[in-house]
């Protein structure tokens, strides 16, 4: 192997070849290290809902005057809205799951303050509730019609006394013992956990506690009201649509004491909460596709204009006996060794950033797979880069040689 | 001088036009998206009221849950907003020449019957009569109210702009009546358009949210028993189960600032609320240690991480980006210069001192930067359109405005030149002879 000649011309042009290095090794940085934050924000975003998402809308509706009735005007929305075709069911909801709003509360297998610790997400429903959502029970049962409370103060911190927890809130609260039976409670309240679900994401996706939720069975004082509607696959829009209208105040028949202020789907909700997630990945792809297409094309510039100027060299060679191929791999070689000394370099820079990155803006440390990787694509690139100016160089003739400028 | 070595660089760049078009393209992206993350950046980092930094301060008592602190991760912060009757104590205070205490609040707007348009939900704000003033808040039509208005809770409203257009279609509504949750509300001021980024009066309430859609006196919330519509959060464990009861809870909800003049002042009222603090401590509130604070715009932005940590890696990355650009030029340069070393050779030969060989090439690696900043002002204008679809509400705040531009040629021909210095450098010390000896 002619390494040696190899090495030797290149140090003839140290500088050049640093340059190309340097320019390899901090393309690997920031590749790797994007490569990393990309994923993450991915699996983030993948998370699954634990509900019927693709099938599920929300409605919201505000009451006014002295005229308005929260009590009858949910009343009168939950029968129409039921009543519609293509409605598999609906039911009223204080808050929407991974929309950035919601309450959570504290909760604990005894009542002392060490250990109501657990915070979970809350949200009330009716007994139609859990199918609405989507949500399986695993255990126990769902809540029934006279156990539905309300309160038409919207100031009472009034607790249930039954609530269904997921499953990642039974186990905060209980470990593995069977939650179903158990009494929870928050600071001055208890309730008895009558069913265990499915895991479903709560109210702020950015929230350690997401998953913990916790079902209780009410519906909330006004004026503001919610809905969760599910509708029969394919139907949604449609249903968006009629609900709208037949709630809205254009609508003579409907209630004139309110204002529906929007009815949206939870394709939507989902999408806005992870609009800043979405975002970084929409920018470091664009990112590490300018960067490695910089580096690329800098390597066959590079690579090109050596050729050029070492065209008579080349035809030296091939005068005195060195084939296409000797000429071609020449080049290959060249640039592998360049390359390689460039990936070295930008893994310890690349797991540096990483360091850096981790410690100052509490990012997860940089998996050495996603290094690796990219030493592998940058040694690919670089030859596929390397082999269209090596080509135009095998094609030197060696009469060349024998020409003088 | 200038001319010719203009004409010559241009000529030289045009001998190798796909070299001239990688070195021109490289800088152009690596400028475009500098200045799109940098722009974006600095919209999230601005400080809307820079001009009135030194005197306004937002207020804050450290009343949260002895156990815990309001922040886990950030124990030195007390909560970002006050509990009802803290900030009605100090409001009382008239230490401060202004001074305001505000919520957000839900209201449904019936605009007059003839104008057909259907009531719709708006957030306002609850506040006192200083919030217009303090904040340098443009009016289009009227104006704010007085004391009389906050003190007898008066039923006016100062409406946006958005709102003025929806329920009056833009005209001047000052003096007509509109109906906010069934009651008549009398229609005083019109903002103009006002967008503060961040929105740093209330950055719990989500920091880039768009200004509230109506603004009326304090007191209403209070006398309608409304619902704060912004975070509300709680710790005491304490039975509530009235609109009185939350009142007086421990609850936090109430943003505060106060304008202050003066050191003199500012060391008044801080004294002020830490002797109102000690007071509350012997009633047995606020069970954790002193933390009390007066903060200027710009620091609180700071405390509460206005700036998305997402935006300052980007940046970085960006910066790095253009870096790993320059790199390319300057290998592309290096090549390209010691390439024509035999011209430069010849040239020195014939007379031509170092110094003109290094303007001429200094020249051409100018016009190389100025060519890649205006490639990349055009790129960062299409990066920000693609910004705008990525951040719905921000629409007219990420444009490219005259400073950015400036400093796009800057950071172009900077970095154009600083890749320019050392591949112009190596060309100079060219020895003539070596290349004439070759020819």
């Amino acid at each position: 192997m002619e390494l040696r000649p190899i090495l030797s011309a290149m140090l003839r042009n140290k500088t050049g070849a640093i340059l190309v290095g340097l320019q390899i090794a901090l393309t690997l940085a920031v590749v790797a290290n994007s490569v990393a934050i990309i994923m993450t924000r991915v699996e983030k975003i993948g998370r699954p809902p634990g509900i019927d998402s693709d099938n599920l809308f929300f409605v919201q509706s505000y009451g006014f005057g002295p005229n308005y009735n929260q009590r009858s005007t949910i009343d009168d929305d939950l029968r129409l809205l039921r009543s519609l075709p293509g409605v598999v069911s609906a039911s009223p909801i204080s808050q929407i799951p991974m929309s950035g709003g919601g309450s959570s509360t504290n909760l604990g297998p005894e009542q002392t303050r060490e250990k109501v610790t657990i915070n979970t997400n809350h949200f009330s429903v009716d007994e139609h509730g859990v199918e609405t959502l989507g949500v399986k029970l695993v255990e126990g049962r769902n809540f029934t019609q006279s156990e539905i409370q309300y309160n038409p103060d919207p100031n009472s911190s009034e607790f249930v006394p039954f609530v269904i927890l997921n499953k990642d809130a039974a186990r905060a609260i209980f470990g593995t013992e069977h939650a179903v039976g158990k009494t929870v409670y928050d600071q001055s309240h208890s309730a008895v956990v009558i069913g265990v679900m499915e895991n479903m994401l709560g109210s702020w996706v950015g929230w350690d506690k997401l998953t913990q939720v916790m079902l209780t069975p009410r519906i909330e004082a006004g004026p503001l009201s919610r809905y969760v509607v599910r509708a029969e696959p394919g139907r949604r829009d449609a249903l968006m649509a009629e609900v709208e209208q037949k709630l809205s105040n254009s609508n003579s028949n409907s209630n004139p004491n309110r204002a529906i202020s929007w009815v949206k789907s939870h394709t939507q909700i989902k999408e806005r909460s992870y609009r800043a997630d979405s975002r970084m990945v929409a920018f470091l792809g664009v990112l590490i596709g300018l960067m490695v297409s910089v580096t690329a094309l800098g390597i066959v510039g590079l690579a090109s204009f050596h050729v050029s100027v070492r065209r008579k060299q080349i035809g030296t060679r091939r005068a005195v006996g060195a084939r296409r191929v000797d000429i071609i791999r020449y080049f290959m070689v060249e640039n592998w060794l360049l390359t390689t000394g460039g990936v070295v370099a930008g893994s310890v820079l690349a797991f540096a950033l990483g360091q850096w990155l981790s410690s100052a803006y509490s990012l997860p440390r940089l998996p050495p797979m996603y290094v690796v990787g990219g030493v592998v694509v940058l040694w690919i690139l670089g030859q596929l880069a390397a082999f269209l100016p090596a080509r135009r160089a095998a094609a030197i003739p060696p009469a060349i040689a024998t020409r003088t400028v | 001088m200038l001319a010719y070595y203009c004409r010559i660089a241009i000529k030289s760049l045009r001998r190798n036009p796909m070299l001239t078009a990688l070195m021109i393209g490289a800088i152009a992206v690596g400028v475009g998206v500098c200045i799109t993350t940098l722009t974006v950046y600095r919209l999230m980092s601005g400080n809307p009221m820079e001009a009135r930094n030194d005197v306004l301060y937002s207020v804050t008592l450290d009343s949260w849950d002895p156990n815990k602190p309001w922040r886990e991760e950030h124990p030195e912060l007390p909560p970002p907003e006050l509990t009802y009757r803290d900030a009605q104590a100090l409001y009382n205070s008239d230490i401060p020449d202004r001074k305001v205490m505000m919520r957000k609040a839900s209201f449904v707007v019936e605009a007059p019957p003839k104008s057909g348009v259907a009531p719709f939900l708006v957030t306002g704000r609850t506040t006192t009569k200083d919030f217009f003033g303090m904040f340098n808040v443009p009016f289009k039509y009227g104006s704010g109210w007085d004391r009389a208005a906050d003190d007898a809770a008066q039923m006016v409203v100062v409406l946006s702009k958005k709102t003025n257009d929806k329920a009056f279609g833009g005209a001047n509504s000052v003096g007509q009546t509109v109906r906010l949750d069934g009651h008549d509300f009398k229609v005083i001021g019109v903002l103009d358009e006002w967008a503060p980024t961040p929105l740093f009066y209330d950055l719990n309430n989500g920091a880039f949210n768009e200004i509230e859609e109506l603004f009326v006196p304090y007191g209403i919330g209070t006398q309608f028993e409304m619902q704060s519509s912004g975070n509300t959060n709680c710790w005491r464990d304490q039975d509530i189960n009235n609109f009185q009861d939350f009142l007086n809870s421990d609850c936090v909800w109430i943003q505060m600032w106060v304008e202050l003049r003066g050191k003199e002042q500012a060391e008044a009222f801080q004294q002020f609320i830490d002797n109102y603090v000690r007071e509350q401590k012997s009633l047995g509130r606020f069970e954790r240690p002193l933390n009390n604070h007066l903060r200027h715009p710009d620091e609180w932005l700071k405390v509460n991480e206005a700036v998305e940590d997402d935006n300052r890696v980007l940046v970085g990355l960006s910066f790095t980006f253009l870096a790993v650009c320059l790199l390319n030029m300057i290998g592309l340069l290096l090549a390209k210069f010691l390439g024509a070393a035999p011209l430069v050779g010849l040239r020195r030969a014939l007379g031509a001192s170092k110094s003109a060989i290094f303007q001429q090439h200094l020249v051409e690696v100018g016009v190389i930067g100025l060519g890649g900043g205006l490639l990349g002002i055009a790129l960062a204008a299409l990066g920000l359109w693609g910004v705008r679809h990525l951040y719905e509400s921000y629409d007219e705040l990420t444009r490219l405005d005259f400073p950015m531009l400036l400093t796009a040629i800057g950071i172009a021909v900077l970095s154009g030149l600083l890749a320019g210095f050392y591949p112009t450098w190596r060309v100079c010390r060219v020895q003539p002879a070596a290349y004439l000896k070759t020819q």
